[in-house]
């Protein structure tokens, strides 16, 4: 082998290392130092240990931007999880007529811009001239306060959330559903399981790795969930909807840097512990 | 499988979800055409013979949507370019070549790939202004420009590709990249189709990182402007009704919708490829 032959590989890695190191390495070093220190942007970081993480932790708006992330978190998943199952199932009838032209239907919203379809939420679920109450008034029903009450605040970005993502997870699934072999319906048929029962008995099972797979990803964007909360309600009304994300966001408008640092360690913690401990729970139901 | 023939249940069910998925584009895009005082008064009515370009012209007057637009195409290139050339030359590296360190430098690829961007955003930001790159077009592209999922996924693909074509290349005398550009890359060109197109997606779509990187008007991507939408248009407008601002905003969603929705009718296939070979980057 010459030379040349054996630098060839290291030669075409090179620039992904380079752009890693500077972009990728690097950065996480510093955060973690940085996680460490009080700093404000100018002057000497100053040491302080471990002091970011327990001011965090004993923090209630901390815990709120958790539990604010935790309620849109169960107000998408499940749905998604067993109405995206549903869909896909019927779009995988092998008869269906029109399947490219759903396809391309259920896909259209997760291809739009997140930022533009949130500015459209805004207009659509405005409290006084948006599209939703005006409908809701047709049907002499009273308006609701969509964006500008607490208990509806959620729910109207889960739903921003909902309406851009489950098309995403249809065809996630769907696919999962085309790699169950057909021969294992063949048989089931043969002994008589009725189509219910083929469903819980051997597609959930057998879609066990794309549902488990869809679960991480979803957990992951809910509790890193930003631009919607930044758009539509500015984490707004009183905090109710300061995600996780936006409030890690907060620490950089605050240029409270090293309390954002830990901040984004700890979430980071978070989501890898919640997506091993969904996966877990996932097999556990199923065996 | 021995399926029954749908039936119309099926049909309106699925139906019903399209209509649900397709109404809020279709809302907003019909509304930017319609006279301001209308998308308030008739919210659901739509007339053809009303239809009018006034929004746009006064989002146009307000918003600096070109300036956007031109620095997102502008991203986009060199970033994009940067992705497909660099990207599937390191998964062919991955895949075909036996190195020593190859196990060690692949792991650091899947580890990085397991890395959520949040945790980036603070540290790059502030490396960024040690550099004195903030507001500058390098701290929009070179920061995610030859990423590891892109690197994971066309290795994969090139794995798949049998030994015995490259070995044909070398006999016939082909260089080492000879036989990447002439075997390798002819054969993977539909991986490199959905890796071209969810490249897009992602960077025209992107916001997190362009939010935090820039805040001067001249650099502003897309999705930038987008997000400072109502400010820009109230403020240019003191005391312009609701109406009015709704408009403006309405017209700069759908123009800034329609490049990718018209990309993904025309390109499906590669579209739905390449959005399930991403989703394994979360």
């Amino acid at each position: 082998m010459t030379l040349s032959r054996r630098l060839t590989p290291y030669l075409y890695i090179l620039p992904f290392l380079l752009v890693f190191a500077a972009f990728g390495a690097y950065p996480l070093a510093y955060a973690l130092r940085l996680s460490l220190t009080r700093w404000t942007g100018a002057g000497e970081p100053r040491w302080i240990g471990l002091d970011n993480y327990t001011y965090l932790l004993t923090s209630p708006e901390f815990w709120a931007s958790l539990g604010n992330s935790a309620v849109i978190w169960l107000l998408v998943v499940p749905i998604q999880m067993v109405a995206g199952l549903g869909a896909a199932v019927l779009l995988s009838n092998a008869r269906l007529r029109l399947r490219g032209a759903f396809r391309v239907a259920f896909i259209a919203p997760f291809v739009t811009p997140l930022v533009a379809m949130a500015q459209v939420w805004i207009v659509v679920f405005d409290q006084d001239h948006g599209l939703v109450n005006h409908a809701l008034n047709l049907v002499g029903l009273p308006d609701v306060g969509w964006l500008t009450s607490t208990a509806w605040s959620k729910p109207t970005l889960a739903l921003l959330f909902l309406w851009k993502t489950t098309g995403f997870a249809i065809i996630i699934l769907l696919a999962g559903l085309q790699s169950v072999p057909a021969p294992v319906y063949e048989a089931a048929e043969i002994d008589g399981a009725s189509r219910w029962r083929q469903f819980w008995s051997m597609t959930v099972p057998l879609m066990r790795r794309s549902l488990s797979f869809l679960l991480v990803i979803q957990t992951l964007a809910v509790f890193q969930m930003f631009a919607e909360p930044f758009v539509v309600t500015q984490g707004g009304p009183f905090g109710s909807t300061t995600t996780a994300g936006l409030y890690l966001y907060d620490h950089i408008t605050a240029s409270d840097l090293g309390t954002g640092a830990a901040n984004s360690f700890l979430l980071v913690i978070l989501v890898f512990a919640l997506s091993l401990v969904s996966v877990r729970l996932l097999r556990a139901h199923d065996e | 499988m021995n399926d029954k023939r749908p039936g119309v249940v099926t049909y309106l069910l699925l139906g019903a979800l399209s209509l649900l998925f397709l109404y809020p584009i279709w809302w907003a895009v019909s509304s930017s055409f319609k006279p301001a005082a209308e998308i308030i008064s008739d919210p659901l009515g739509f007339g053809l013979g009303r239809a009018t370009l006034d929004g746009y012209r006064a989002m146009l007057a307000d918003v600096p949507i070109g300036t956007g637009f031109a620095n997102t195409a502008l991203v986009l290139a060199i970033k994009g370019g940067m992705t497909m050339f660099f990207c599937p030359l390191a998964g062919y590296a991955f895949a075909k070549f036996h190195f020593p360190g190859k196990n060690l430098l692949f792991g650091l690829v899947l580890l990085t790939l397991m890395l959520p961007t949040l945790v980036l955003i603070i540290p790059l930001l502030l490396e960024m202004s040690a550099l004195g790159w903030v507001n500058t077009y390098q701290a929009l592209i070179l920061p995610g420009s030859i990423d590891a999922f892109s690197i994971f996924w066309m290795r994969q693909i090139i794995a798949a590709v049998p030994d015995e074509l490259m070995d044909a290349g070398r006999v016939d005398g082909a260089g080492e990249f000879g036989v990447y550009r002439r075997i390798i890359l002819p054969i993977i060109r539909p991986g490199l189709a959905g890796l071209a197109v969810l490249t897009m997606m992602n960077v025209y779509n992107d916001f997190v990182w362009p939010v935090v990187a820039v805040n001067d008007e001249r650099h502003q991507t897309l999705q930038v402007v987008l997000s400072t939408l109502a400010q820009n248009i109230t403020g240019n407008r003191i005391g312009a009704d609701f109406a009015t601002v709704w408009s403006e905003l309405l017209a700069a969603s759908s123009i800034a919708m329609i490049p990718l929705l018209v990309v993904f009718v025309l390109l499906q296939r590669h579209f739905i490829n390449g959005i399930l070979a991403g989703s394994v980057k979360g």
